[in-house]
Formats: structure tokens, C-alpha cells, sequence
């Protein structure tokens, strides 16, 4: 057990010797080895995958003293993959070796003794597919816009496998999470967040289990994102108004911060007389938000399902009444959006 | 092996000037070609893999100088490089290039290319520097672009098909409407991609997609290319998807109802269930519970029937094809079902419905009986001068072949039973072997028929017969007797070898001797295959004699 353990952990440094300038030295018996490694590993995989207890001390291991995104049980099903296209993208490696890797991942296995991965000519072909079927048509929105959209929605389907695979470890999403590149990582956790809801209305009639896998991940995540002040105020400060109040609609824990966000961001609007404009404070800080934006922003409240409405409506009224109640613009930044969402007052 | 590393120059060059051309314009036409092209180009790149295969890259270089222009073009071409297996002998082409000892600056430079050839093929190291990141992302996450694309092809082809339903749903929803331009644009887009799993719910809703026009709003490449693959067996579409192919697309009907032929006729088929089997998998027989597939179909068979003079083999194939096709049509449920009869507006309607009932709908008493009335329907029309024309004779007839099981009843009769209705029965085999209208032809049949019936009635209640006996029987004093008389005598043979006692006891020698040293072995087998798919339908035990038949099988396929 104590030398599978140790194994485990030499995938770490595999993967990064992969992705490193230390392959110039690798002759085409080494790399043989390395690929070799991958196949172990993939094999490993296969065998520990139906053992929770073996799976989990195996991914403990994998952590261990880890820097940067953390490993799962899962990098030991893909290792194959990743090892090869580390390599097959690093430059350093030297071309007897490099041919071997190509012989070995590419070339059908009849002439080879140990078979490499087929998945990569169907990768290849799914990206040409892609390519085929995705411009849309210009009466559709911007093609960057659509293709955007699709990518985002597989980033998210992903993400939830890592943390599904993650949770079956009992590894909470914060470590994964953290090392996810920002801001793209908002987004894609925002793809995600609609994508379970959405699941899950259309999933009233299922069972209980794949009811409970659904919220789940949803549940973690946003309290991963609630968690800390500084990160909900980026998440919401970077997506549009609209999503977010979708987003609020199906997860009500969401829209109170939200609302707690923007309210604390207009009130450091202050009034400009000599353009008539509210504008931000004189020392703008990342967090600063126009006054178009915070008026757009409690439109899509306006524009959203009744109890957003009624709760946007009801903050800003209390606000208004904090600030003194002023039925003149200029006085108030709540009493102005008010009149701009043109509600009754 | 030479002829391997022959892969003409002029090829490569035509190859070379097309590539350059696709990826000049993008024009529909030019896309509309490389879908045309993709089938010869996939061929051209495998004689190219095999010549390398062979080769160092050195050599591979001087070979084909232009090769790495001509792979380099070809993958930058998605058409290309999501067809089929083209991906994969690219790559492979392109391993063989790679130099593991690389002698010189322009060998480096090659490897490096292709390399990031590869690289991007795969979408490997340059993927981290994408624009939006997605690379580092996923490399984050601990997936591979393979993961990715997986689910994005996925994802992709869902929401086209959400999109292709969802405009036939709201009708009025302008918002969601699709144009036609678009849906002709994505169909031909899909077509180096048919054979990729991925990309079957897309198939499917194209297929079954009806735009407002009354055009055709696929392209036809799409189209023709769905159904050769779909007759190749390389991808698995769902009946309705298929049916509704084949009504948008005349030609793609036709070629299947030509490849289903083709592959009947060339098939060993050792009995009629595995004729039907292939029949039923093919899909036509359901396809043509659709009066106008089924006129097409038929139309098809008649002309192949004609073109062949009427072989005993083309009969069984029709004959089998209409039993599967009745099969299908009582099996499908939909409200608004044609009536059989239906199926044959052109024909007496009478007789049509005779001819639909099947031995097995009524008792075996009432066989001579349904067969006589069958007989005087078609004398009526025969000799009716008003409406006698050749094609009504020829429809008459062709009507009857769809139902030759009555045929073979009315031979078993005509041994069986002791009523006088042999005339009937003898009239309607004549009808059946030559349906030709000479009056005097058929007269003269008739009586040929006739002596050599009597005959053999007179040897049926022999216990004790000799192969002499019967070939004394079934000779004729002059030796010039017309093909179809040959094929009626040898049925009333055949059959009386298997319904006679003293014909049992023979039939084993009568084969081997006779019939294996004539040259209608074929012929012979033919009639005891439908023998023995007939008692499989009708259930009959009989041991005695079932066990006959396939005996006699036995032996003639192992001659064979």
C-alpha cells in the first residue's frame, strides 16, 4: 500500500516535468517510461475507482504538498491524455524522443507493442465539428457572443464533474475553486449556477438521488461564493445585471447580498450640482459604479419576477427614507433612482 | 506492394490545386465540393499513408516535395479534417514525416512544423494563449481539450436541435424562427461529420425537419450522403428519420430499394427467413406503408422483373418483400392506415382482395376453392377482349407474383387433393410460368402440363418407383419444349417427390442423379426453400416430410 501511495504522488511531478524544460534530456527510452507511468496510472484508476476508502487515501496523496491546482483521483484516469498533449505541445523535447511520442500516441497500435491512446483522432475530428457547427446565423446574436455562450456552458459541465468527483472524496469545491483563474472563473461558476437550476426545475418528477446530486454542487458553490465579501463583490460587479438577477431568482440566497452590494456601492454616489450628474467618489476604487450602471442594474431588478421587484422596490423606498424622505432630485441617489424606475413613490 | 508507392503525380497535383482552391473561397459552391470530394480525397490520403509507411522522411521529401504544402492545406480545412477517418491519416502522414534525426536546419524547421501542426489539430499547447482563456482554465481543472470538445460538440449539437424543434412547436414565434438558408447551410455542414456519433440527434432532427416552403430545404449532398452511409451500415438512424429521408429524397429511395435488390440477388441465402430478415432490416417493407414509396418500390421491382425475363429468383424476392410488407403495414398503428387494397388502385378490386388472403387466414379445405375463384378472376381478365391490352395482362400477372405462395398451393393441390379443379389449377400454373397472351402458347402448355400430370397421378399411388419412372413421366416426345413448360414440369416434379410416398423414397437419388447433373440446381433449390418456408408459416409438423426437405437442401447446398 505504502508503494502505491508514493507512486500516487510521483504523478504530481510527472505532470509538471511534462510541462517543463527539463524533457531535453529525455532520450526515447525515457519517454517510453513516462508514457508507460501514464498507462499505470490510468490502470490504477480503473481498478480503485469502485473503492471510496482507496480512493480517497489515493487522492489524499495526490495533494499532498501541492502547489497550484490541486490533483484529484480523476488525474489518474486522464493521465494518458495529459501526459501526452503536455508533451506533445513542449517544445523542449527532443526530436528522438518526440518521434517516439508520436509513434506511440498517434500511429495505430498493430506495429506497436503497447497501444496509445485512439481518443485523440476523435478529438480532432470534435474540433473540426465544432468549428462546422457553430457560426451561427447572422440573424442571431454576435458569433463571438454564441460561441462564448458554448464555451462557457461546457467550462461549467466540467467544473461540476471536478467538484462531483471532488465531493466523492469529501473534498470541498474551496480548493479547486481558489486556483481557478479569475475572473473567467465567475463566469463560468455563474454558466454553472444556471445550468443545475435549470436542471433541476425540469427535474420536480425525478428521484430523490438524482434530485440530491443536482443542489448539491449548486449549494456548495454559492456558499463558496458567499463566503467571503471581497469575492462576492468581484462575482457581482463583473456580471451583467441581467444574469444576475436571473441567477437571484433561482437562488434566493443570492439576491439579499446582491442588493446589500449594490445599495452599500450607490451610496457612495455623490451629487455633482455644476453637471447635474450623480457620480462616483473622487477616489475611485475597482469597486466604484456609475450611475448608469447602478440605474441599469435596478432596472433588471424592475424588469425581473415580483418578489425581486418587490424587494428591490422595498429597499429602495427604505433607503429614501433613511436619507429624509426627499421628493426632489439631487438629494438623494434613491430618491432619483426611484423616479427614474419610474415607481410610484 | 509496388503498386502502393505508385500514387501518380498528376493526383497530387490535382489534390495540391483543390486544396488551395477550398481555402480561397468559402463560398457555398466551393463547400458544396469538398463535401462531393471528401470520399476520393480520404482514398488519395490512404495510397499516400501507405507509400510513407514504407519510407525514412528523407526519402518522403524528395518523393513528394509538395506533400507538406498539401497536408498543411488539407488541415486547416474542417471539412476535411471532420470527415470520416481523414483526420486520422493526416496525422498519421504526418507522423511518418517527423525526422527522429534531424540532419540539417529545413528538417528542424519541418519537425517544428509539424508539430504545431499536430498541436493545433489537437489543440494542445497553443490552446492556453486562446483568447478567452479557455485552455487555462480547463488545464486548471485537471481535463484535457479531448474533455472539452467532447462536451462541447455535445452542448452544440443540442442547442441546434433545440433549435430546429423548437421552430416547428411556435410556428408564431418569430423570434425563434429559423430561416431556410440556415437549416440548407448546417445540413451541408454536417455532412463530412454523419458517421460521428456525437452528431446523430442532429441527423435525426434535420431529417424530420419541415420548413414552411415546399421546397426542399436540405441539400442534397446531405441527403445522398445520409443514405449511402445509412446503406453501408455505418450509422444507425431511427425508422421515422429514414422514412422521412426517403420521402424528401426520390433518389435515396430508389438506390436503397437498388441496393436491397442487389444484395438479395448476391447473397447465399440458405432460406427464406433470412431473405426476410434482410429485407425487414433494410427498412423498406415499412417504409412502404406510404402508398407512394410503395408504388416506387414496386415500380422498381417490376422493371427488374422485366429486365430479367421473369427469373424464378426475382419472383421469391418479390414474393418474400410483400409478405414483409403486409407484416409491417398490420403492425403499424397510426389512425389513418391505408387499407391494403389501396396499394394496388390500378388493379381489380376483387381480385386484390383474394389474392391478400394468405393460406394461413383460411383452412387448408378451403385452399382449392379460394384458388379456383383466384383462377376465374384472372381468366376473366385475361380473355375479356374489351379491356385487354399487353400492360393490363402484364399487371394482372404482376399482381399475382406479388402472392406466388398461391402458386405453390395450387401445385400441392394439384397432388393432393382428388377434385376435378385440376383444369383450374393447371390454367393458373400455366398463367403464372407464362403469362404471355398467345392463346395457342397457353393452349399448348396446357396440354403439355396435362399429360405430364396424368402421369404422375398415375405413379402416385406407387409404392415402389424408379428414376426412370419419373424422367418417363415427365419427358416429352418432342424434345423443343418452351422454358416456362420446363419450369412448370419441374415444380409438378419437385413436388411430387415430396408429397408421394414412392416419390420420398427416390427424392434423395432422384436429386443427386438428375438434378445435380442438370444445370437447374438453382432452380430446384429455389422451390424447396419456399417448400420449407411455407410449412414454417403454416406450422406444418409433418415430420416426415419437413425432414425431406431440408435433406434435400442438405445435399444440393453441399454440392454447391
Amino acid at each position: 500500500m505504502e508503494t502505491l501511495l508514493w507512486q500516487v504522488e510521483q504523478l504530481a511531478g510527472l505532470l509538471a516535468v511534462s510541462r517543463s524544460g527539463q524533457v531535453r534530456d529525455w532520450d526515447p527510452p525515457t519517454l517510453d517510461r513516462a508514457l508507460q507511468w501514464g498507462r499505470y496510472f490510468q490502470h490504477l484508476h480503473g481498478r480503485f475507482r469502485a473503492h471510496p476508502r482507496l480512493r480517497a487515501a489515493l487522492g489524499q496523496r495526490l495533494r499532498r504538498g501541492q502547489q497550484g491546482p490541486p490533483l484529484g483521483f480523476g488525474h489518474l484516469g486522464r493521465c494518458p491524455e495529459l501526459l501526452g498533449l503536455a508533451l506533445l505541445g513542449n517544445r523542449a523535447l527532443p526530436p528522438a524522443a518526440c518521434h517516439r511520442l508520436l509513434r506511440s500516441l498517434l500511429l495505430p497500435p498493430s506495429d506497436q507493442a503497447t497501444p496509445g491512446p485512439c481518443s485523440l483522432s476523435l478529438l480532432a475530428r470534435r474540433r473540426a465539428a465544432a468549428q462546422l457547427l457553430l457560426p451561427p446565423s447572422p440573424a442571431q446574436a454576435r458569433p463571438e457572443e454564441l460561441e462564448q455562450e458554448q464555451s462557457l456552458r461546457t467550462e461549467a459541465q466540467l467544473l461540476l464533474s471536478r467538484l462531483q468527483e471532488d465531493e466523492e472524496e469529501e473534498q470541498g469545491p474551496a480548493g479547486v475553486l481558489e486556483d481557478l483563474p479569475r475572473p473567467r472563473v465567475y463566469w463560468v461558476l455563474a454558466a454553472l449556477l444556471l445550468e443545475q437550476a435549470g436542471d433541476n426545475a425540469g427535474r420536480e418528477g425525478a428521484s430523490w438521488a438524482e434530485h440530491r446530486e443536482g443542489p448539491r454542487p449548486a449549494a456548495a458553490v454559492l456558499s463558496w461564493l458567499l463566503g467571503d465579501p471581497g469575492r462576492l463583490s468581484v462575482f457581482c460587479r463583473l456580471l451583467p445585471g441581467s444574469l444576475l438577477v436571473a441567477l437571484s431568482a433561482r437562488y434566493p440566497q443570492l439576491g439579499t447580498p446582491y442588493l446589500h452590494l449594490l445599495t452599500s456601492w450607490g451610496s457612495r454616489l455623490r451629487y455633482d450640482p455644476l453637471s447635474g450628474q450623480w457620480a462616483s467618489s473622487r477616489c475611485p476604487s475597482e469597486d466604484e459604479l456609475s450611475w448608469e450602471e447602478l440605474r441599469e442594474r435596478f432596472s433588471c431588478f424592475m424588469r425581473g419576477p415580483a418578489p425581486l421587484r418587490e424587494a428591490a422596490l422595498a429597499s429602495l423606498k427604505n433607503l429614501k427614507i433613511q436619507d429624509g424622505d426627499f421628493e426632489v432630485c439631487g438629494l438623494s441617489v434613491w430618491t432619483d433612482l426611484l423616479l427614474e424606475m419610474d415607481a410610484p413613490l | 506492394m509496388a503498386q502502393h508507392t505508385a500514387v501518380p503525380k498528376l493526383s497530387f497535383q490535382y489534390w495540391l490545386d483543390k486544396a488551395v482552391e477550398w481555402g480561397q473561397t468559402t463560398t457555398l459552391e466551393s463547400q458544396q465540393d469538398v463535401c462531393l470530394q471528401l470520399p476520393k480525397l480520404q482514398e488519395f490520403l490512404q495510397q499516400i499513408y501507405e507509400s510513407l509507411k514504407h519510407m525514412n522522411s528523407t526519402t518522403a521529401l524528395q518523393r513528394f516535395p509538395l506533400i507538406g504544402q498539401l497536408l498543411g492545406r488539407l488541415c486547416w480545412n474542417p471539412f476535411v479534417v471532420g470527415y470520416d477517418e481523414s483526420q486520422k491519416t493526416l496525422m498519421w502522414c504526418l507522423c511518418y514525416l517527423y525526422s527522429n534525426e534531424p540532419q540539417n536546419p529545413v528538417e528542424l524547421k519541418a519537425n517544428s512544423w509539424i508539430l504545431s501542426l499536430l498541436c493545433h489539430l489537437l489543440s494542445s499547447s497553443e490552446w492556453g494563449a486562446n483568447k478567452v482563456g479557455t485552455g487555462t482554465f480547463i488545464s486548471a481543472l485537471g481535463y484535457t481539450s479531448a474533455d472539452y470538445y467532447s462536451k462541447l460538440v455535445k452542448n452544440i449539437v443540442l442547442s441546434l436541435v433545440t433549435e430546429l424543434k423548437g421552430n416547428q412547436f411556435n410556428g408564431l414565434n418569430v423570434q425563434g424562427r429559423v430561416s431556410d438558408d440556415r437549416v440548407n447551410v448546417v445540413s451541408l455542414f454536417c455532412v463530412p461529420l454523419i458517421t460521428l456519433p456525437d452528431v446523430t440527434p442532429l441527423l435525426e432532427a434535420l431529417l424530420t425537419y419541415h420548413g414552411g416552403g415546399s421546397q426542399e430545404v436540405l441539400s442534397s449532398e446531405f441527403l445522398e450522403a445520409v443514405n449511402e452511409t445509412f446503406l453501408k451500415k455505418k450509422i444507425a438512424l431511427s425508422e421515422s428519420a429514414i422514412l422521412s429521408l426517403w420521402l424528401r429524397h426520390l433518389p435515396s429511395l430508389e438506390k436503397a430499394t437498388l441496393h436491397l435488390f442487389a444484395r438479395l440477388i448476391s447473397t447465399q441465402t440458405s432460406s427464406l427467413e433470412e431473405v426476410a430478415c434482410i429485407i425487414k432490416e433494410s427498412l423498406l417493407p415499412q417504409a412502404a406503408c406510404h402508398p407512394p414509396i410503395f408504388r416506387i418500390v414496386d415500380e422498381i421491382f417490376k422493371n427488374a422483373l422485366m429486365e430479367t425475363g421473369g427469373t424464378p429468383e426475382v419472383m421469391t424476392i418479390i414474393q418474400v418483400f410483400t409478405q414483409c410488407f403486409i407484416q409491417a403495414h398490420q403492425k403499424d398503428n397510426k389512425q389513418h392506415k391505408f387499407p391494403l387494397k389501396a396499394y394496388f388502385p390500378h388493379q381489380q378490386q376483387h381480385l386484390v382482395i383474394a389474392l391478400l388472403k394468405h393460406p394461413f387466414d383460411l383452412p387448408a379445405t378451403l385452399w382449392s376453392q379460394h384458388l379456383k375463384y383466384i383462377t376465374d378472376m384472372l381468366k376473366a381478365i385475361i380473355e375479356d377482349k374489351s379491356i385487354r391490352s399487353y400492360t393490363d395482362l402484364f399487371e394482372s400477372w404482376f399482381l399475382f407474383v406479388h402472392f406466388g405462395e398461391w402458386a405453390d398451393i395450387a401445385v400441392e393441390q394439384l397432388l393432393k387433393s382428388e377434385d376435378e379443379s385440376s383444369d383450374t389449377l393447371l390454367w393458373l400454373l400455366a398463367f403464372y410460368y407464362n403469362p404471355h397472351s398467345d392463346k395457342e402458347q397457353r393452349t399448348q402448355i396446357l396440354v403439355e402440363a396435362r399429360a405430364v400430370y396424368d402421369r404422375l397421378m398415375m405413379l402416385f399411388s406407387c409404392t415402389t418407383l424408379s428414376i426412370t419412372d419419373l424422367q418417363a413421366a415427365a419427358s416429352t416426345k418432342t424434345d423443343k419444349r418452351q422454358p416456362c413448360t420446363k419450369h412448370l414440369v419441374r415444380h409438378l416434379l419437385i413436388s411430387f417427390l415430396l408429397f408421394s410416398s414412392g416419390g420420398h423414397k427416390i427424392a434423395q437419388e432422384f436429386i443427386s442423379h438428375v438434378i445435380l447433373a442438370s444445370n437447374t440446381t438453382n432452380e430446384v433449390f429455389g422451390l424447396l426453400i419456399r417448400t420449407a418456408y411455407r410449412f414454417n408459416q403454416l406450422g406444418i409438423k409433418n415430420e416426415r416430410i419437413v425432414k425431406l426437405v431440408n435433406e434435400l437442401l442438405q445435399e444440393l447446398r453441399f454440392m454447391d
